[in-house]
């Protein structure tokens, strides 16, 4: 399936999602990606003031694609995020409260300290954190489809990756083990047009997506600022791949309108590129469809708006909270004194009802914590 | 109890595990249909199926990130490199994915990659090596080296049941040239722990792998009081054990095939002089091949590769000051 | 090489002047093979050999070999006999490569060259040199090292030499650091002195103590019942007699309570309340089955716990089970050993009962007894096609935690463990 130009309604991936997505499911989505943006710009302000040591990656711009590729997955399915992808650990049940601390080092962050920005994944969630070399994460994804395709379990692992590092063998070795024995694993690759400061022309000669073919499965491009087209493209892949019909190469197309880190100005990308994509908001686009399309009102928008600014506003006060670590614990930790199994995901698309989570959890979409 | 080659306690050793346990698989080049490049893994295609013996694409990145990923998901991967040399070529996912992932999230990795090292039948640079020493300077990472048929089963046995990431080193000049008595059925013989092989008073020999029969028999020859104690586990090092030891003889030598810097020699023999320094009569001493890549014609390896009549001598010295 | 390079053509003995010495060698005949065995030497020490001329005769289990001599010759030693072993790269014998034909025989070598003092003793004076252990003994025992002597290099002061000087006469420790766990009181209730007054008393174990305690509790938090089914074990029987002696040269006893206890973690996956607990009103269903098995030991039961059985095949089970039967009767239990349970399996029956209400292991909600595996006349085949025929039956008897589930939930599960034995087919 490749995309027309950037027009929303004549998307044809829309179709399908309409019976796929109930009225508090399309609420989610947009709750998820505003509850990805407001945290980040929390975060950035944060780094302004000094409070997080090291850098500060943001996905802004982007939100669409880890949410909407996330929204699909069920309890048991497992994903390795990126430091993009604030999105997709919400979506999975990660608090802004725990993002927050993690950036600032603190106790309560993600990984109490030890490790720094995106570098985290929750185990009790079923996400397992990223490395830096990118995309060791892709063998790591194959690697647990391995597991899931041994014991015949109707799992899926999603990873994903930027089009710079698909420039790398380690994406050739896992695109290449997940062909041959047809793994129940989707690789989500976010086309973001830079590597930092590297176009894509100096990563590729030919555009990935079309190389999926030549590991024996299919490519899908998909406009990666549409949230419902990505959940729709991500969805079959995900129900493919637990079918046994083996992976998916999902390129997203989108646009990185902050730096690769705070520390980057990005003076090398060209004005007219971000002046385009500055009208290709995915929040805005999907605040207008749910009006437009979906029977939502305006106030009813606002008010999911409002909801998670008051909502991540509580969270960076609690994140603020939490102390540092103590210099003892430095140490401790290295080896395992045994092994216990990753915990489940939070799945708030409605296909999984609370009785197939089973821990009965679903988000709340009113104020106040969500679980 | 049955005689068994080095080799085949592996082999028993793995084969007993696949047994007990459904979790437990093989994946690496050439294990399956071929039988593995040493014939470790030969019959097990046939009683295991192709799913548990899984014969890799030649990336040893995806050998290690596949083990890594499905030891999460509570799979016991059994890794392995056809020759030790080629853990470079995953040495990324090894390091910084299966290393690090428990201390930065809490999340265990059981996995378990083998290592065939070792040299002297000019195998050349490429295939020679004992890298041991990279693993010991990566955190998270357990490392084994047996020297005996009993301990090749025993040592396997509790890597593949420990929940870490262990580097399994078997020495290829061993597989064959080692034989011993070795338990049928389950044996386990556990991480950290040495052995003393031979028990003197005059002398510590500390070494592990292909070092300790060549210590034993230098040991023999001489007909002196010389102590050997098999390390059987380099990370975690059995530090009591080899205190104790040097603090009994006052006098030590360290010996290993692998080159010298920073190698294990370097470790204990550090460790030796920060806690027994009291204890010492002579100054810690070391035989190691030297830095240089391991040479193909017979008498430069030879030149290299630690030979009997040097660890004699070497003892001799020690003895003597 | 750290220390200095060996020239291994030189070590050899050659005490005869003039003379060249070359080993022969026993060559690496095939990659895999490690030694051969001598069958005959065609020359003797003291015999010319021409280069390339055969000197013995060599098999291995893959190929018989002449071994042909590297040079021409006298040869000089011979350095294994026929009939014996030796290992690839071992030395055969020497051949002296400077002798003449026609010179006389040379004398026999027998003696190996004197292990070298390898050390270089430069003279340097080092009797004032102490080393850490040599003065650390001294300050210990009160020793004047001027008025020793030295045995190492230089004259240094050796520990050995202190070592020889010092009389060793350590005390034995006599103390011994355990202490026993003083008896906690006693405490009766409800007491007919007439029974108690008479007979033999004996004070109960800390073991028995403890069972008594759980037990009493256990039926006290639970509301206990007790299903039962009877099982045709007649598949199982023929699979175990199929499987018993393969897993026995593997060191794996194969028993019924292993196949029990497979069918048993299957069912469990299928009906997981009856591997829940109950804390204050909430049901806690557990991952994993951490399945109890308890063994009978003189002084009382013990329930080690096999952790997530449910991955374990049946000989991985069975090489469990017999595996903790085992470190309980030798006592080489660890307290991580016993914790953790989620579900226990009981073998009465191995003592012959037929029938048990057992109790159950808190805070499990359930425990299954296998009791005796009796002959019985049964009813088979379907109706109007019935007959009478002989099979080997057994009761399987759960109780179980009616706060946590109904009679009809424990019979569902008791019939598919039923359904698994039954059907049991080798796998």
């Amino acid at each position: 399936m490749k995309l027309e130009a950037a027009s929303p309604s004549r998307s044809p991936e829309r179709d399908g999602a309409q019976d796929a997505l109930t009225r508090d499911d399309r609420a989610l989505l947009l709750r998820y990606m505003l509850l990805q943006r407001l945290s980040e710009e929390r975060g950035l302000t944060l780094y302004k003031q000094g409070k997080v040591p090291g850098s500060f990656y943001d996905g802004c711009g982007q939100e669409a694609v880890c949410v909407g590729a996330a929204f699909p997955l069920g309890p048991r399915d497992r994903m390795c995020i990126l430091h993009r992808d604030l999105g997709a650990h919400f979506v999975r049940g990660v608090t802004p409260d725990r993002y927050l601390a993690n950036y600032m080092g603190r106790e309560g962050g993600v990984t109490g300290g030890r490790d720094g920005n995106m570098h985290f994944g929750d185990r009790e969630l079923g996400c397992v954190g990223m490395v830096s070399m990118l995309p060791d994460m892709a063998q790591v994804a194959s690697g647990m489809a391995l597991a899931f395709k041994m014991r015949r379990e109707p799992r899926v692992a999603m990873t994903f990756f930027g089009e710079g590092s698909t420039a790398n063998g380690q994406w050739h070795e896992a695109m290449n083990f997940a062909g041959i024995h047809r793994l129940p694993v989707v690789f989500v690759l976010e086309n973001n047009k830079f590597a930092y400061s590297t176009p894509t022309e100096l990563e590729f000669a030919v555009d990935p997506v079309g190389r999926a073919k030549g590991y024996g499965f299919p490519g899908v491009s998909v406009d990666g600022n549409d949230v419902e087209a990505v959940f729709e493209v991500a969805r079959i892949a995900a129900d493919r791949a637990r079918d046994g019909a083996g992976p998916t190469l999902i390129e997203c197309h989108t646009m990185r309108m902050h730096g690769h880190g705070a520390h980057d100005d990005m003076s090398y990308v060209p004005d007219e590129l971000l002046e385009e994509w500055s009208h290709r908001d995915p929040i805005e686009l999907y605040s207008r469809q749910l009006i437009d399309e979906h029977g939502f009102d305006s106030d009813e928008v606002e008010g999911i708006r409002a909801s998670v600014e008051a909502y991540v506003d509580g969270c960076a006060e609690e994140a603020l909270a939490s102390p540092m670590p103590d210099p003892s614990i430095a140490s401790e930790g290295v080896f395992a004194e045994r092994w216990e199994t990753l915990g489940d995901g939070q799945a708030p698309w409605s296909r999984w009802s609370p009785s197939a989570n089973g821990n009965g959890r679903r988000p709340h979409l009113e104020h106040g914590r969500a679980a | 109890m049955p005689e068994l080659t080095y080799l085949q306690a592996i082999s028993d050793g793995l084969r007993e595990e696949m047994r007990r346990d459904e979790a437990v698989f093989c994946l690496g080049e050439d294990i399956g249909a071929f039988g593995g490049a040493f014939k470790v893994t030969d019959g097990f295609i046939e009683e295991f199926g192709a799913d548990r013996v899984l014969d890799t694409p030649l990336a040893e990145n995806m050998i290690i990130g596949a083990s890594i990923g499905s030891a999460i998901e509570g799979m016991k991967p059994v890794a392995e490199m056809q020759f030790a040399d080629f853990i470079s070529c995953g040495f990324d996912q090894l390091v910084n994915v299966a290393g690090k992932l428990h201390y930065r999230q809490g999340v265990s990795v059981p996995m378990v990659v083998r290592l065939p090292s070792g040299g002297g039948f000019s195998g050349g640079p490429f295939h020679s090596q004992n890298p041991e020493a990279w693993f010991l300077q990566a955190p998270g990472l357990k490392v084994v080296a047996p020297a005996t048929a009993d301990d090749a089963k025993g040592l396997l046995t509790s890597a593949i049941r420990d929940p870490n990431p262990v580097c399994f080193l078997e020495h290829k000049g061993l597989y064959r040239h080692v034989k011993g008595e070795v338990p049928e059925g389950e044996h386990i013989v556990p991480l950290g722990e040495a052995r003393i092989a031979r028990e003197g008073d005059e002398l510590s020999v500390i070494a592990y792998g292909s070092s300790v029969p060549l210590a034993l028999e230098a040991a023999e020859q001489l007909d002196e009081d010389i102590e050997v104690l098999d390390l059987r586990t380099l990370n975690p090092l059995d530090s009591d054990a080899i205190l104790t030891s040097a603090r009994k003889t006052g006098k030590v030598l360290i010996a290993h095939e692998a080159t010298r810097a920073c190698g294990v020699g370097a470790e204990v023999a550090s460790l030796i002089s920060e806690e027994a320094f009291e204890s010492l009569d002579a100054p810690v001493r070391r035989l190691t091949a030297p830095d240089v890549p391991i040479p193909f014609s017979p008498p430069l390896e030879q030149a290299v590769l630690p030979q009997l009549d040097d660890v004699k001598e070497a003892m001799r010295e020690l003895l003597a000051y | 090489m750290s220390s200095s390079p060996t020239d291994h053509q030189a070590a050899s003995s050659a005490s005869r002047p003039g003379a060249a010495v070359i080993e022969i060698v026993m060559p690496q005949m095939g990659v895999s093979v490690a030694e051969g065995t001598i069958v005959e030497w065609t020359k003797r020490p003291g015999d010319w050999v021409e280069r390339d001329e055969t000197v013995c005769l060599v098999t291995t289990d893959k190929i018989d070999v002449e071994i042909p001599s590297p040079a021409a010759g006298r040869l000089a030693n011979v350095l294994a006999e026929a009939g014996e072993d030796v290992a690839v790269g071992t030395p055969l014998a020497e051949l002296d490569s400077a002798a003449r034909p026609g010179e006389a025989h040379p004398e026999e070598h027998a003696e190996r060259p004197a292990p070298a003092t390898a050390t270089e003793d430069d003279g340097t004076d080092r009797s004032g040199f102490h080393s850490p252990v040599v003065q650390r003994m001294a300050e210990q025992h009160g020793i004047d090292l001027s008025t020793v002597e030295g045995t190492g290099m230089g004259g240094r002061i050796r520990k050995r030499d202190l070592v020889a000087l010092i009389e060793e006469d350590k005390p034995l420790h006599s103390e011994s650091p355990y202490r026993p766990e003083p008896e906690p009181a006693t405490n009766g209730v409800g007491r007919d002195e007439g029974v108690l007054s008479g007979g033999r008393r004996e004070p109960m174990s800390p073991m028995r103590k403890l069972i008594a305690a759980h037990m009493t509790e256990s039926r006290r938090t639970a509301a206990h019942c007790t299903t039962v089914v009877e099982v045709d074990l007649s598949r199982v029987v023929a699979a175990r007699r199929e499987l018993r002696d393969g897993m026995k040269r593997r060191g794996v006893p194969l028993t019924y309570l292993a196949f029990v206890a497979s069918a048993a973690v299957g069912a469990l996956d299928r009906h997981p309340i009856l591997n829940a607990s109950i804390d204050g009103e909430e049901l806690v269903y557990h991952d994993d089955v951490n399945l109890g098995i308890a063994v009978a030991l003189e002084q009382g039961l013990i329930v080690p716990v096999i952790r997530r059985a449910q991955r374990l095949s049946l000989e991985g089970l069975a090489g469990e089970i017999g595996s903790l039967a085992e470190r309980a009767r030798d006592g080489g239990l660890e307290p991580d050993d016993v914790a953790g349970g989620t579900f226990t399996i009981t073998n009465p029956g191995q003592f012959g009962a037929v029938l048990a209400t057992p109790i159950i292991n808190q805070p499990q909600v359930a425990i299954l007894d296998l009791e005796a595996i009796v002959k019985r006349p049964v009813v088979v085949g379907e109706d109007g096609e019935e007959s009478i025929a002989i099979r080997p039956m057994t009761n399987l008897c759960m109780s179980w935690d009616h706060r946590a589930l109904d009679g009809a939930q424990a019979a569902r599960f008791l019939g598919e463990v039923k359904d698994r034995l039954e059907g049991w087919e080798e796998r």
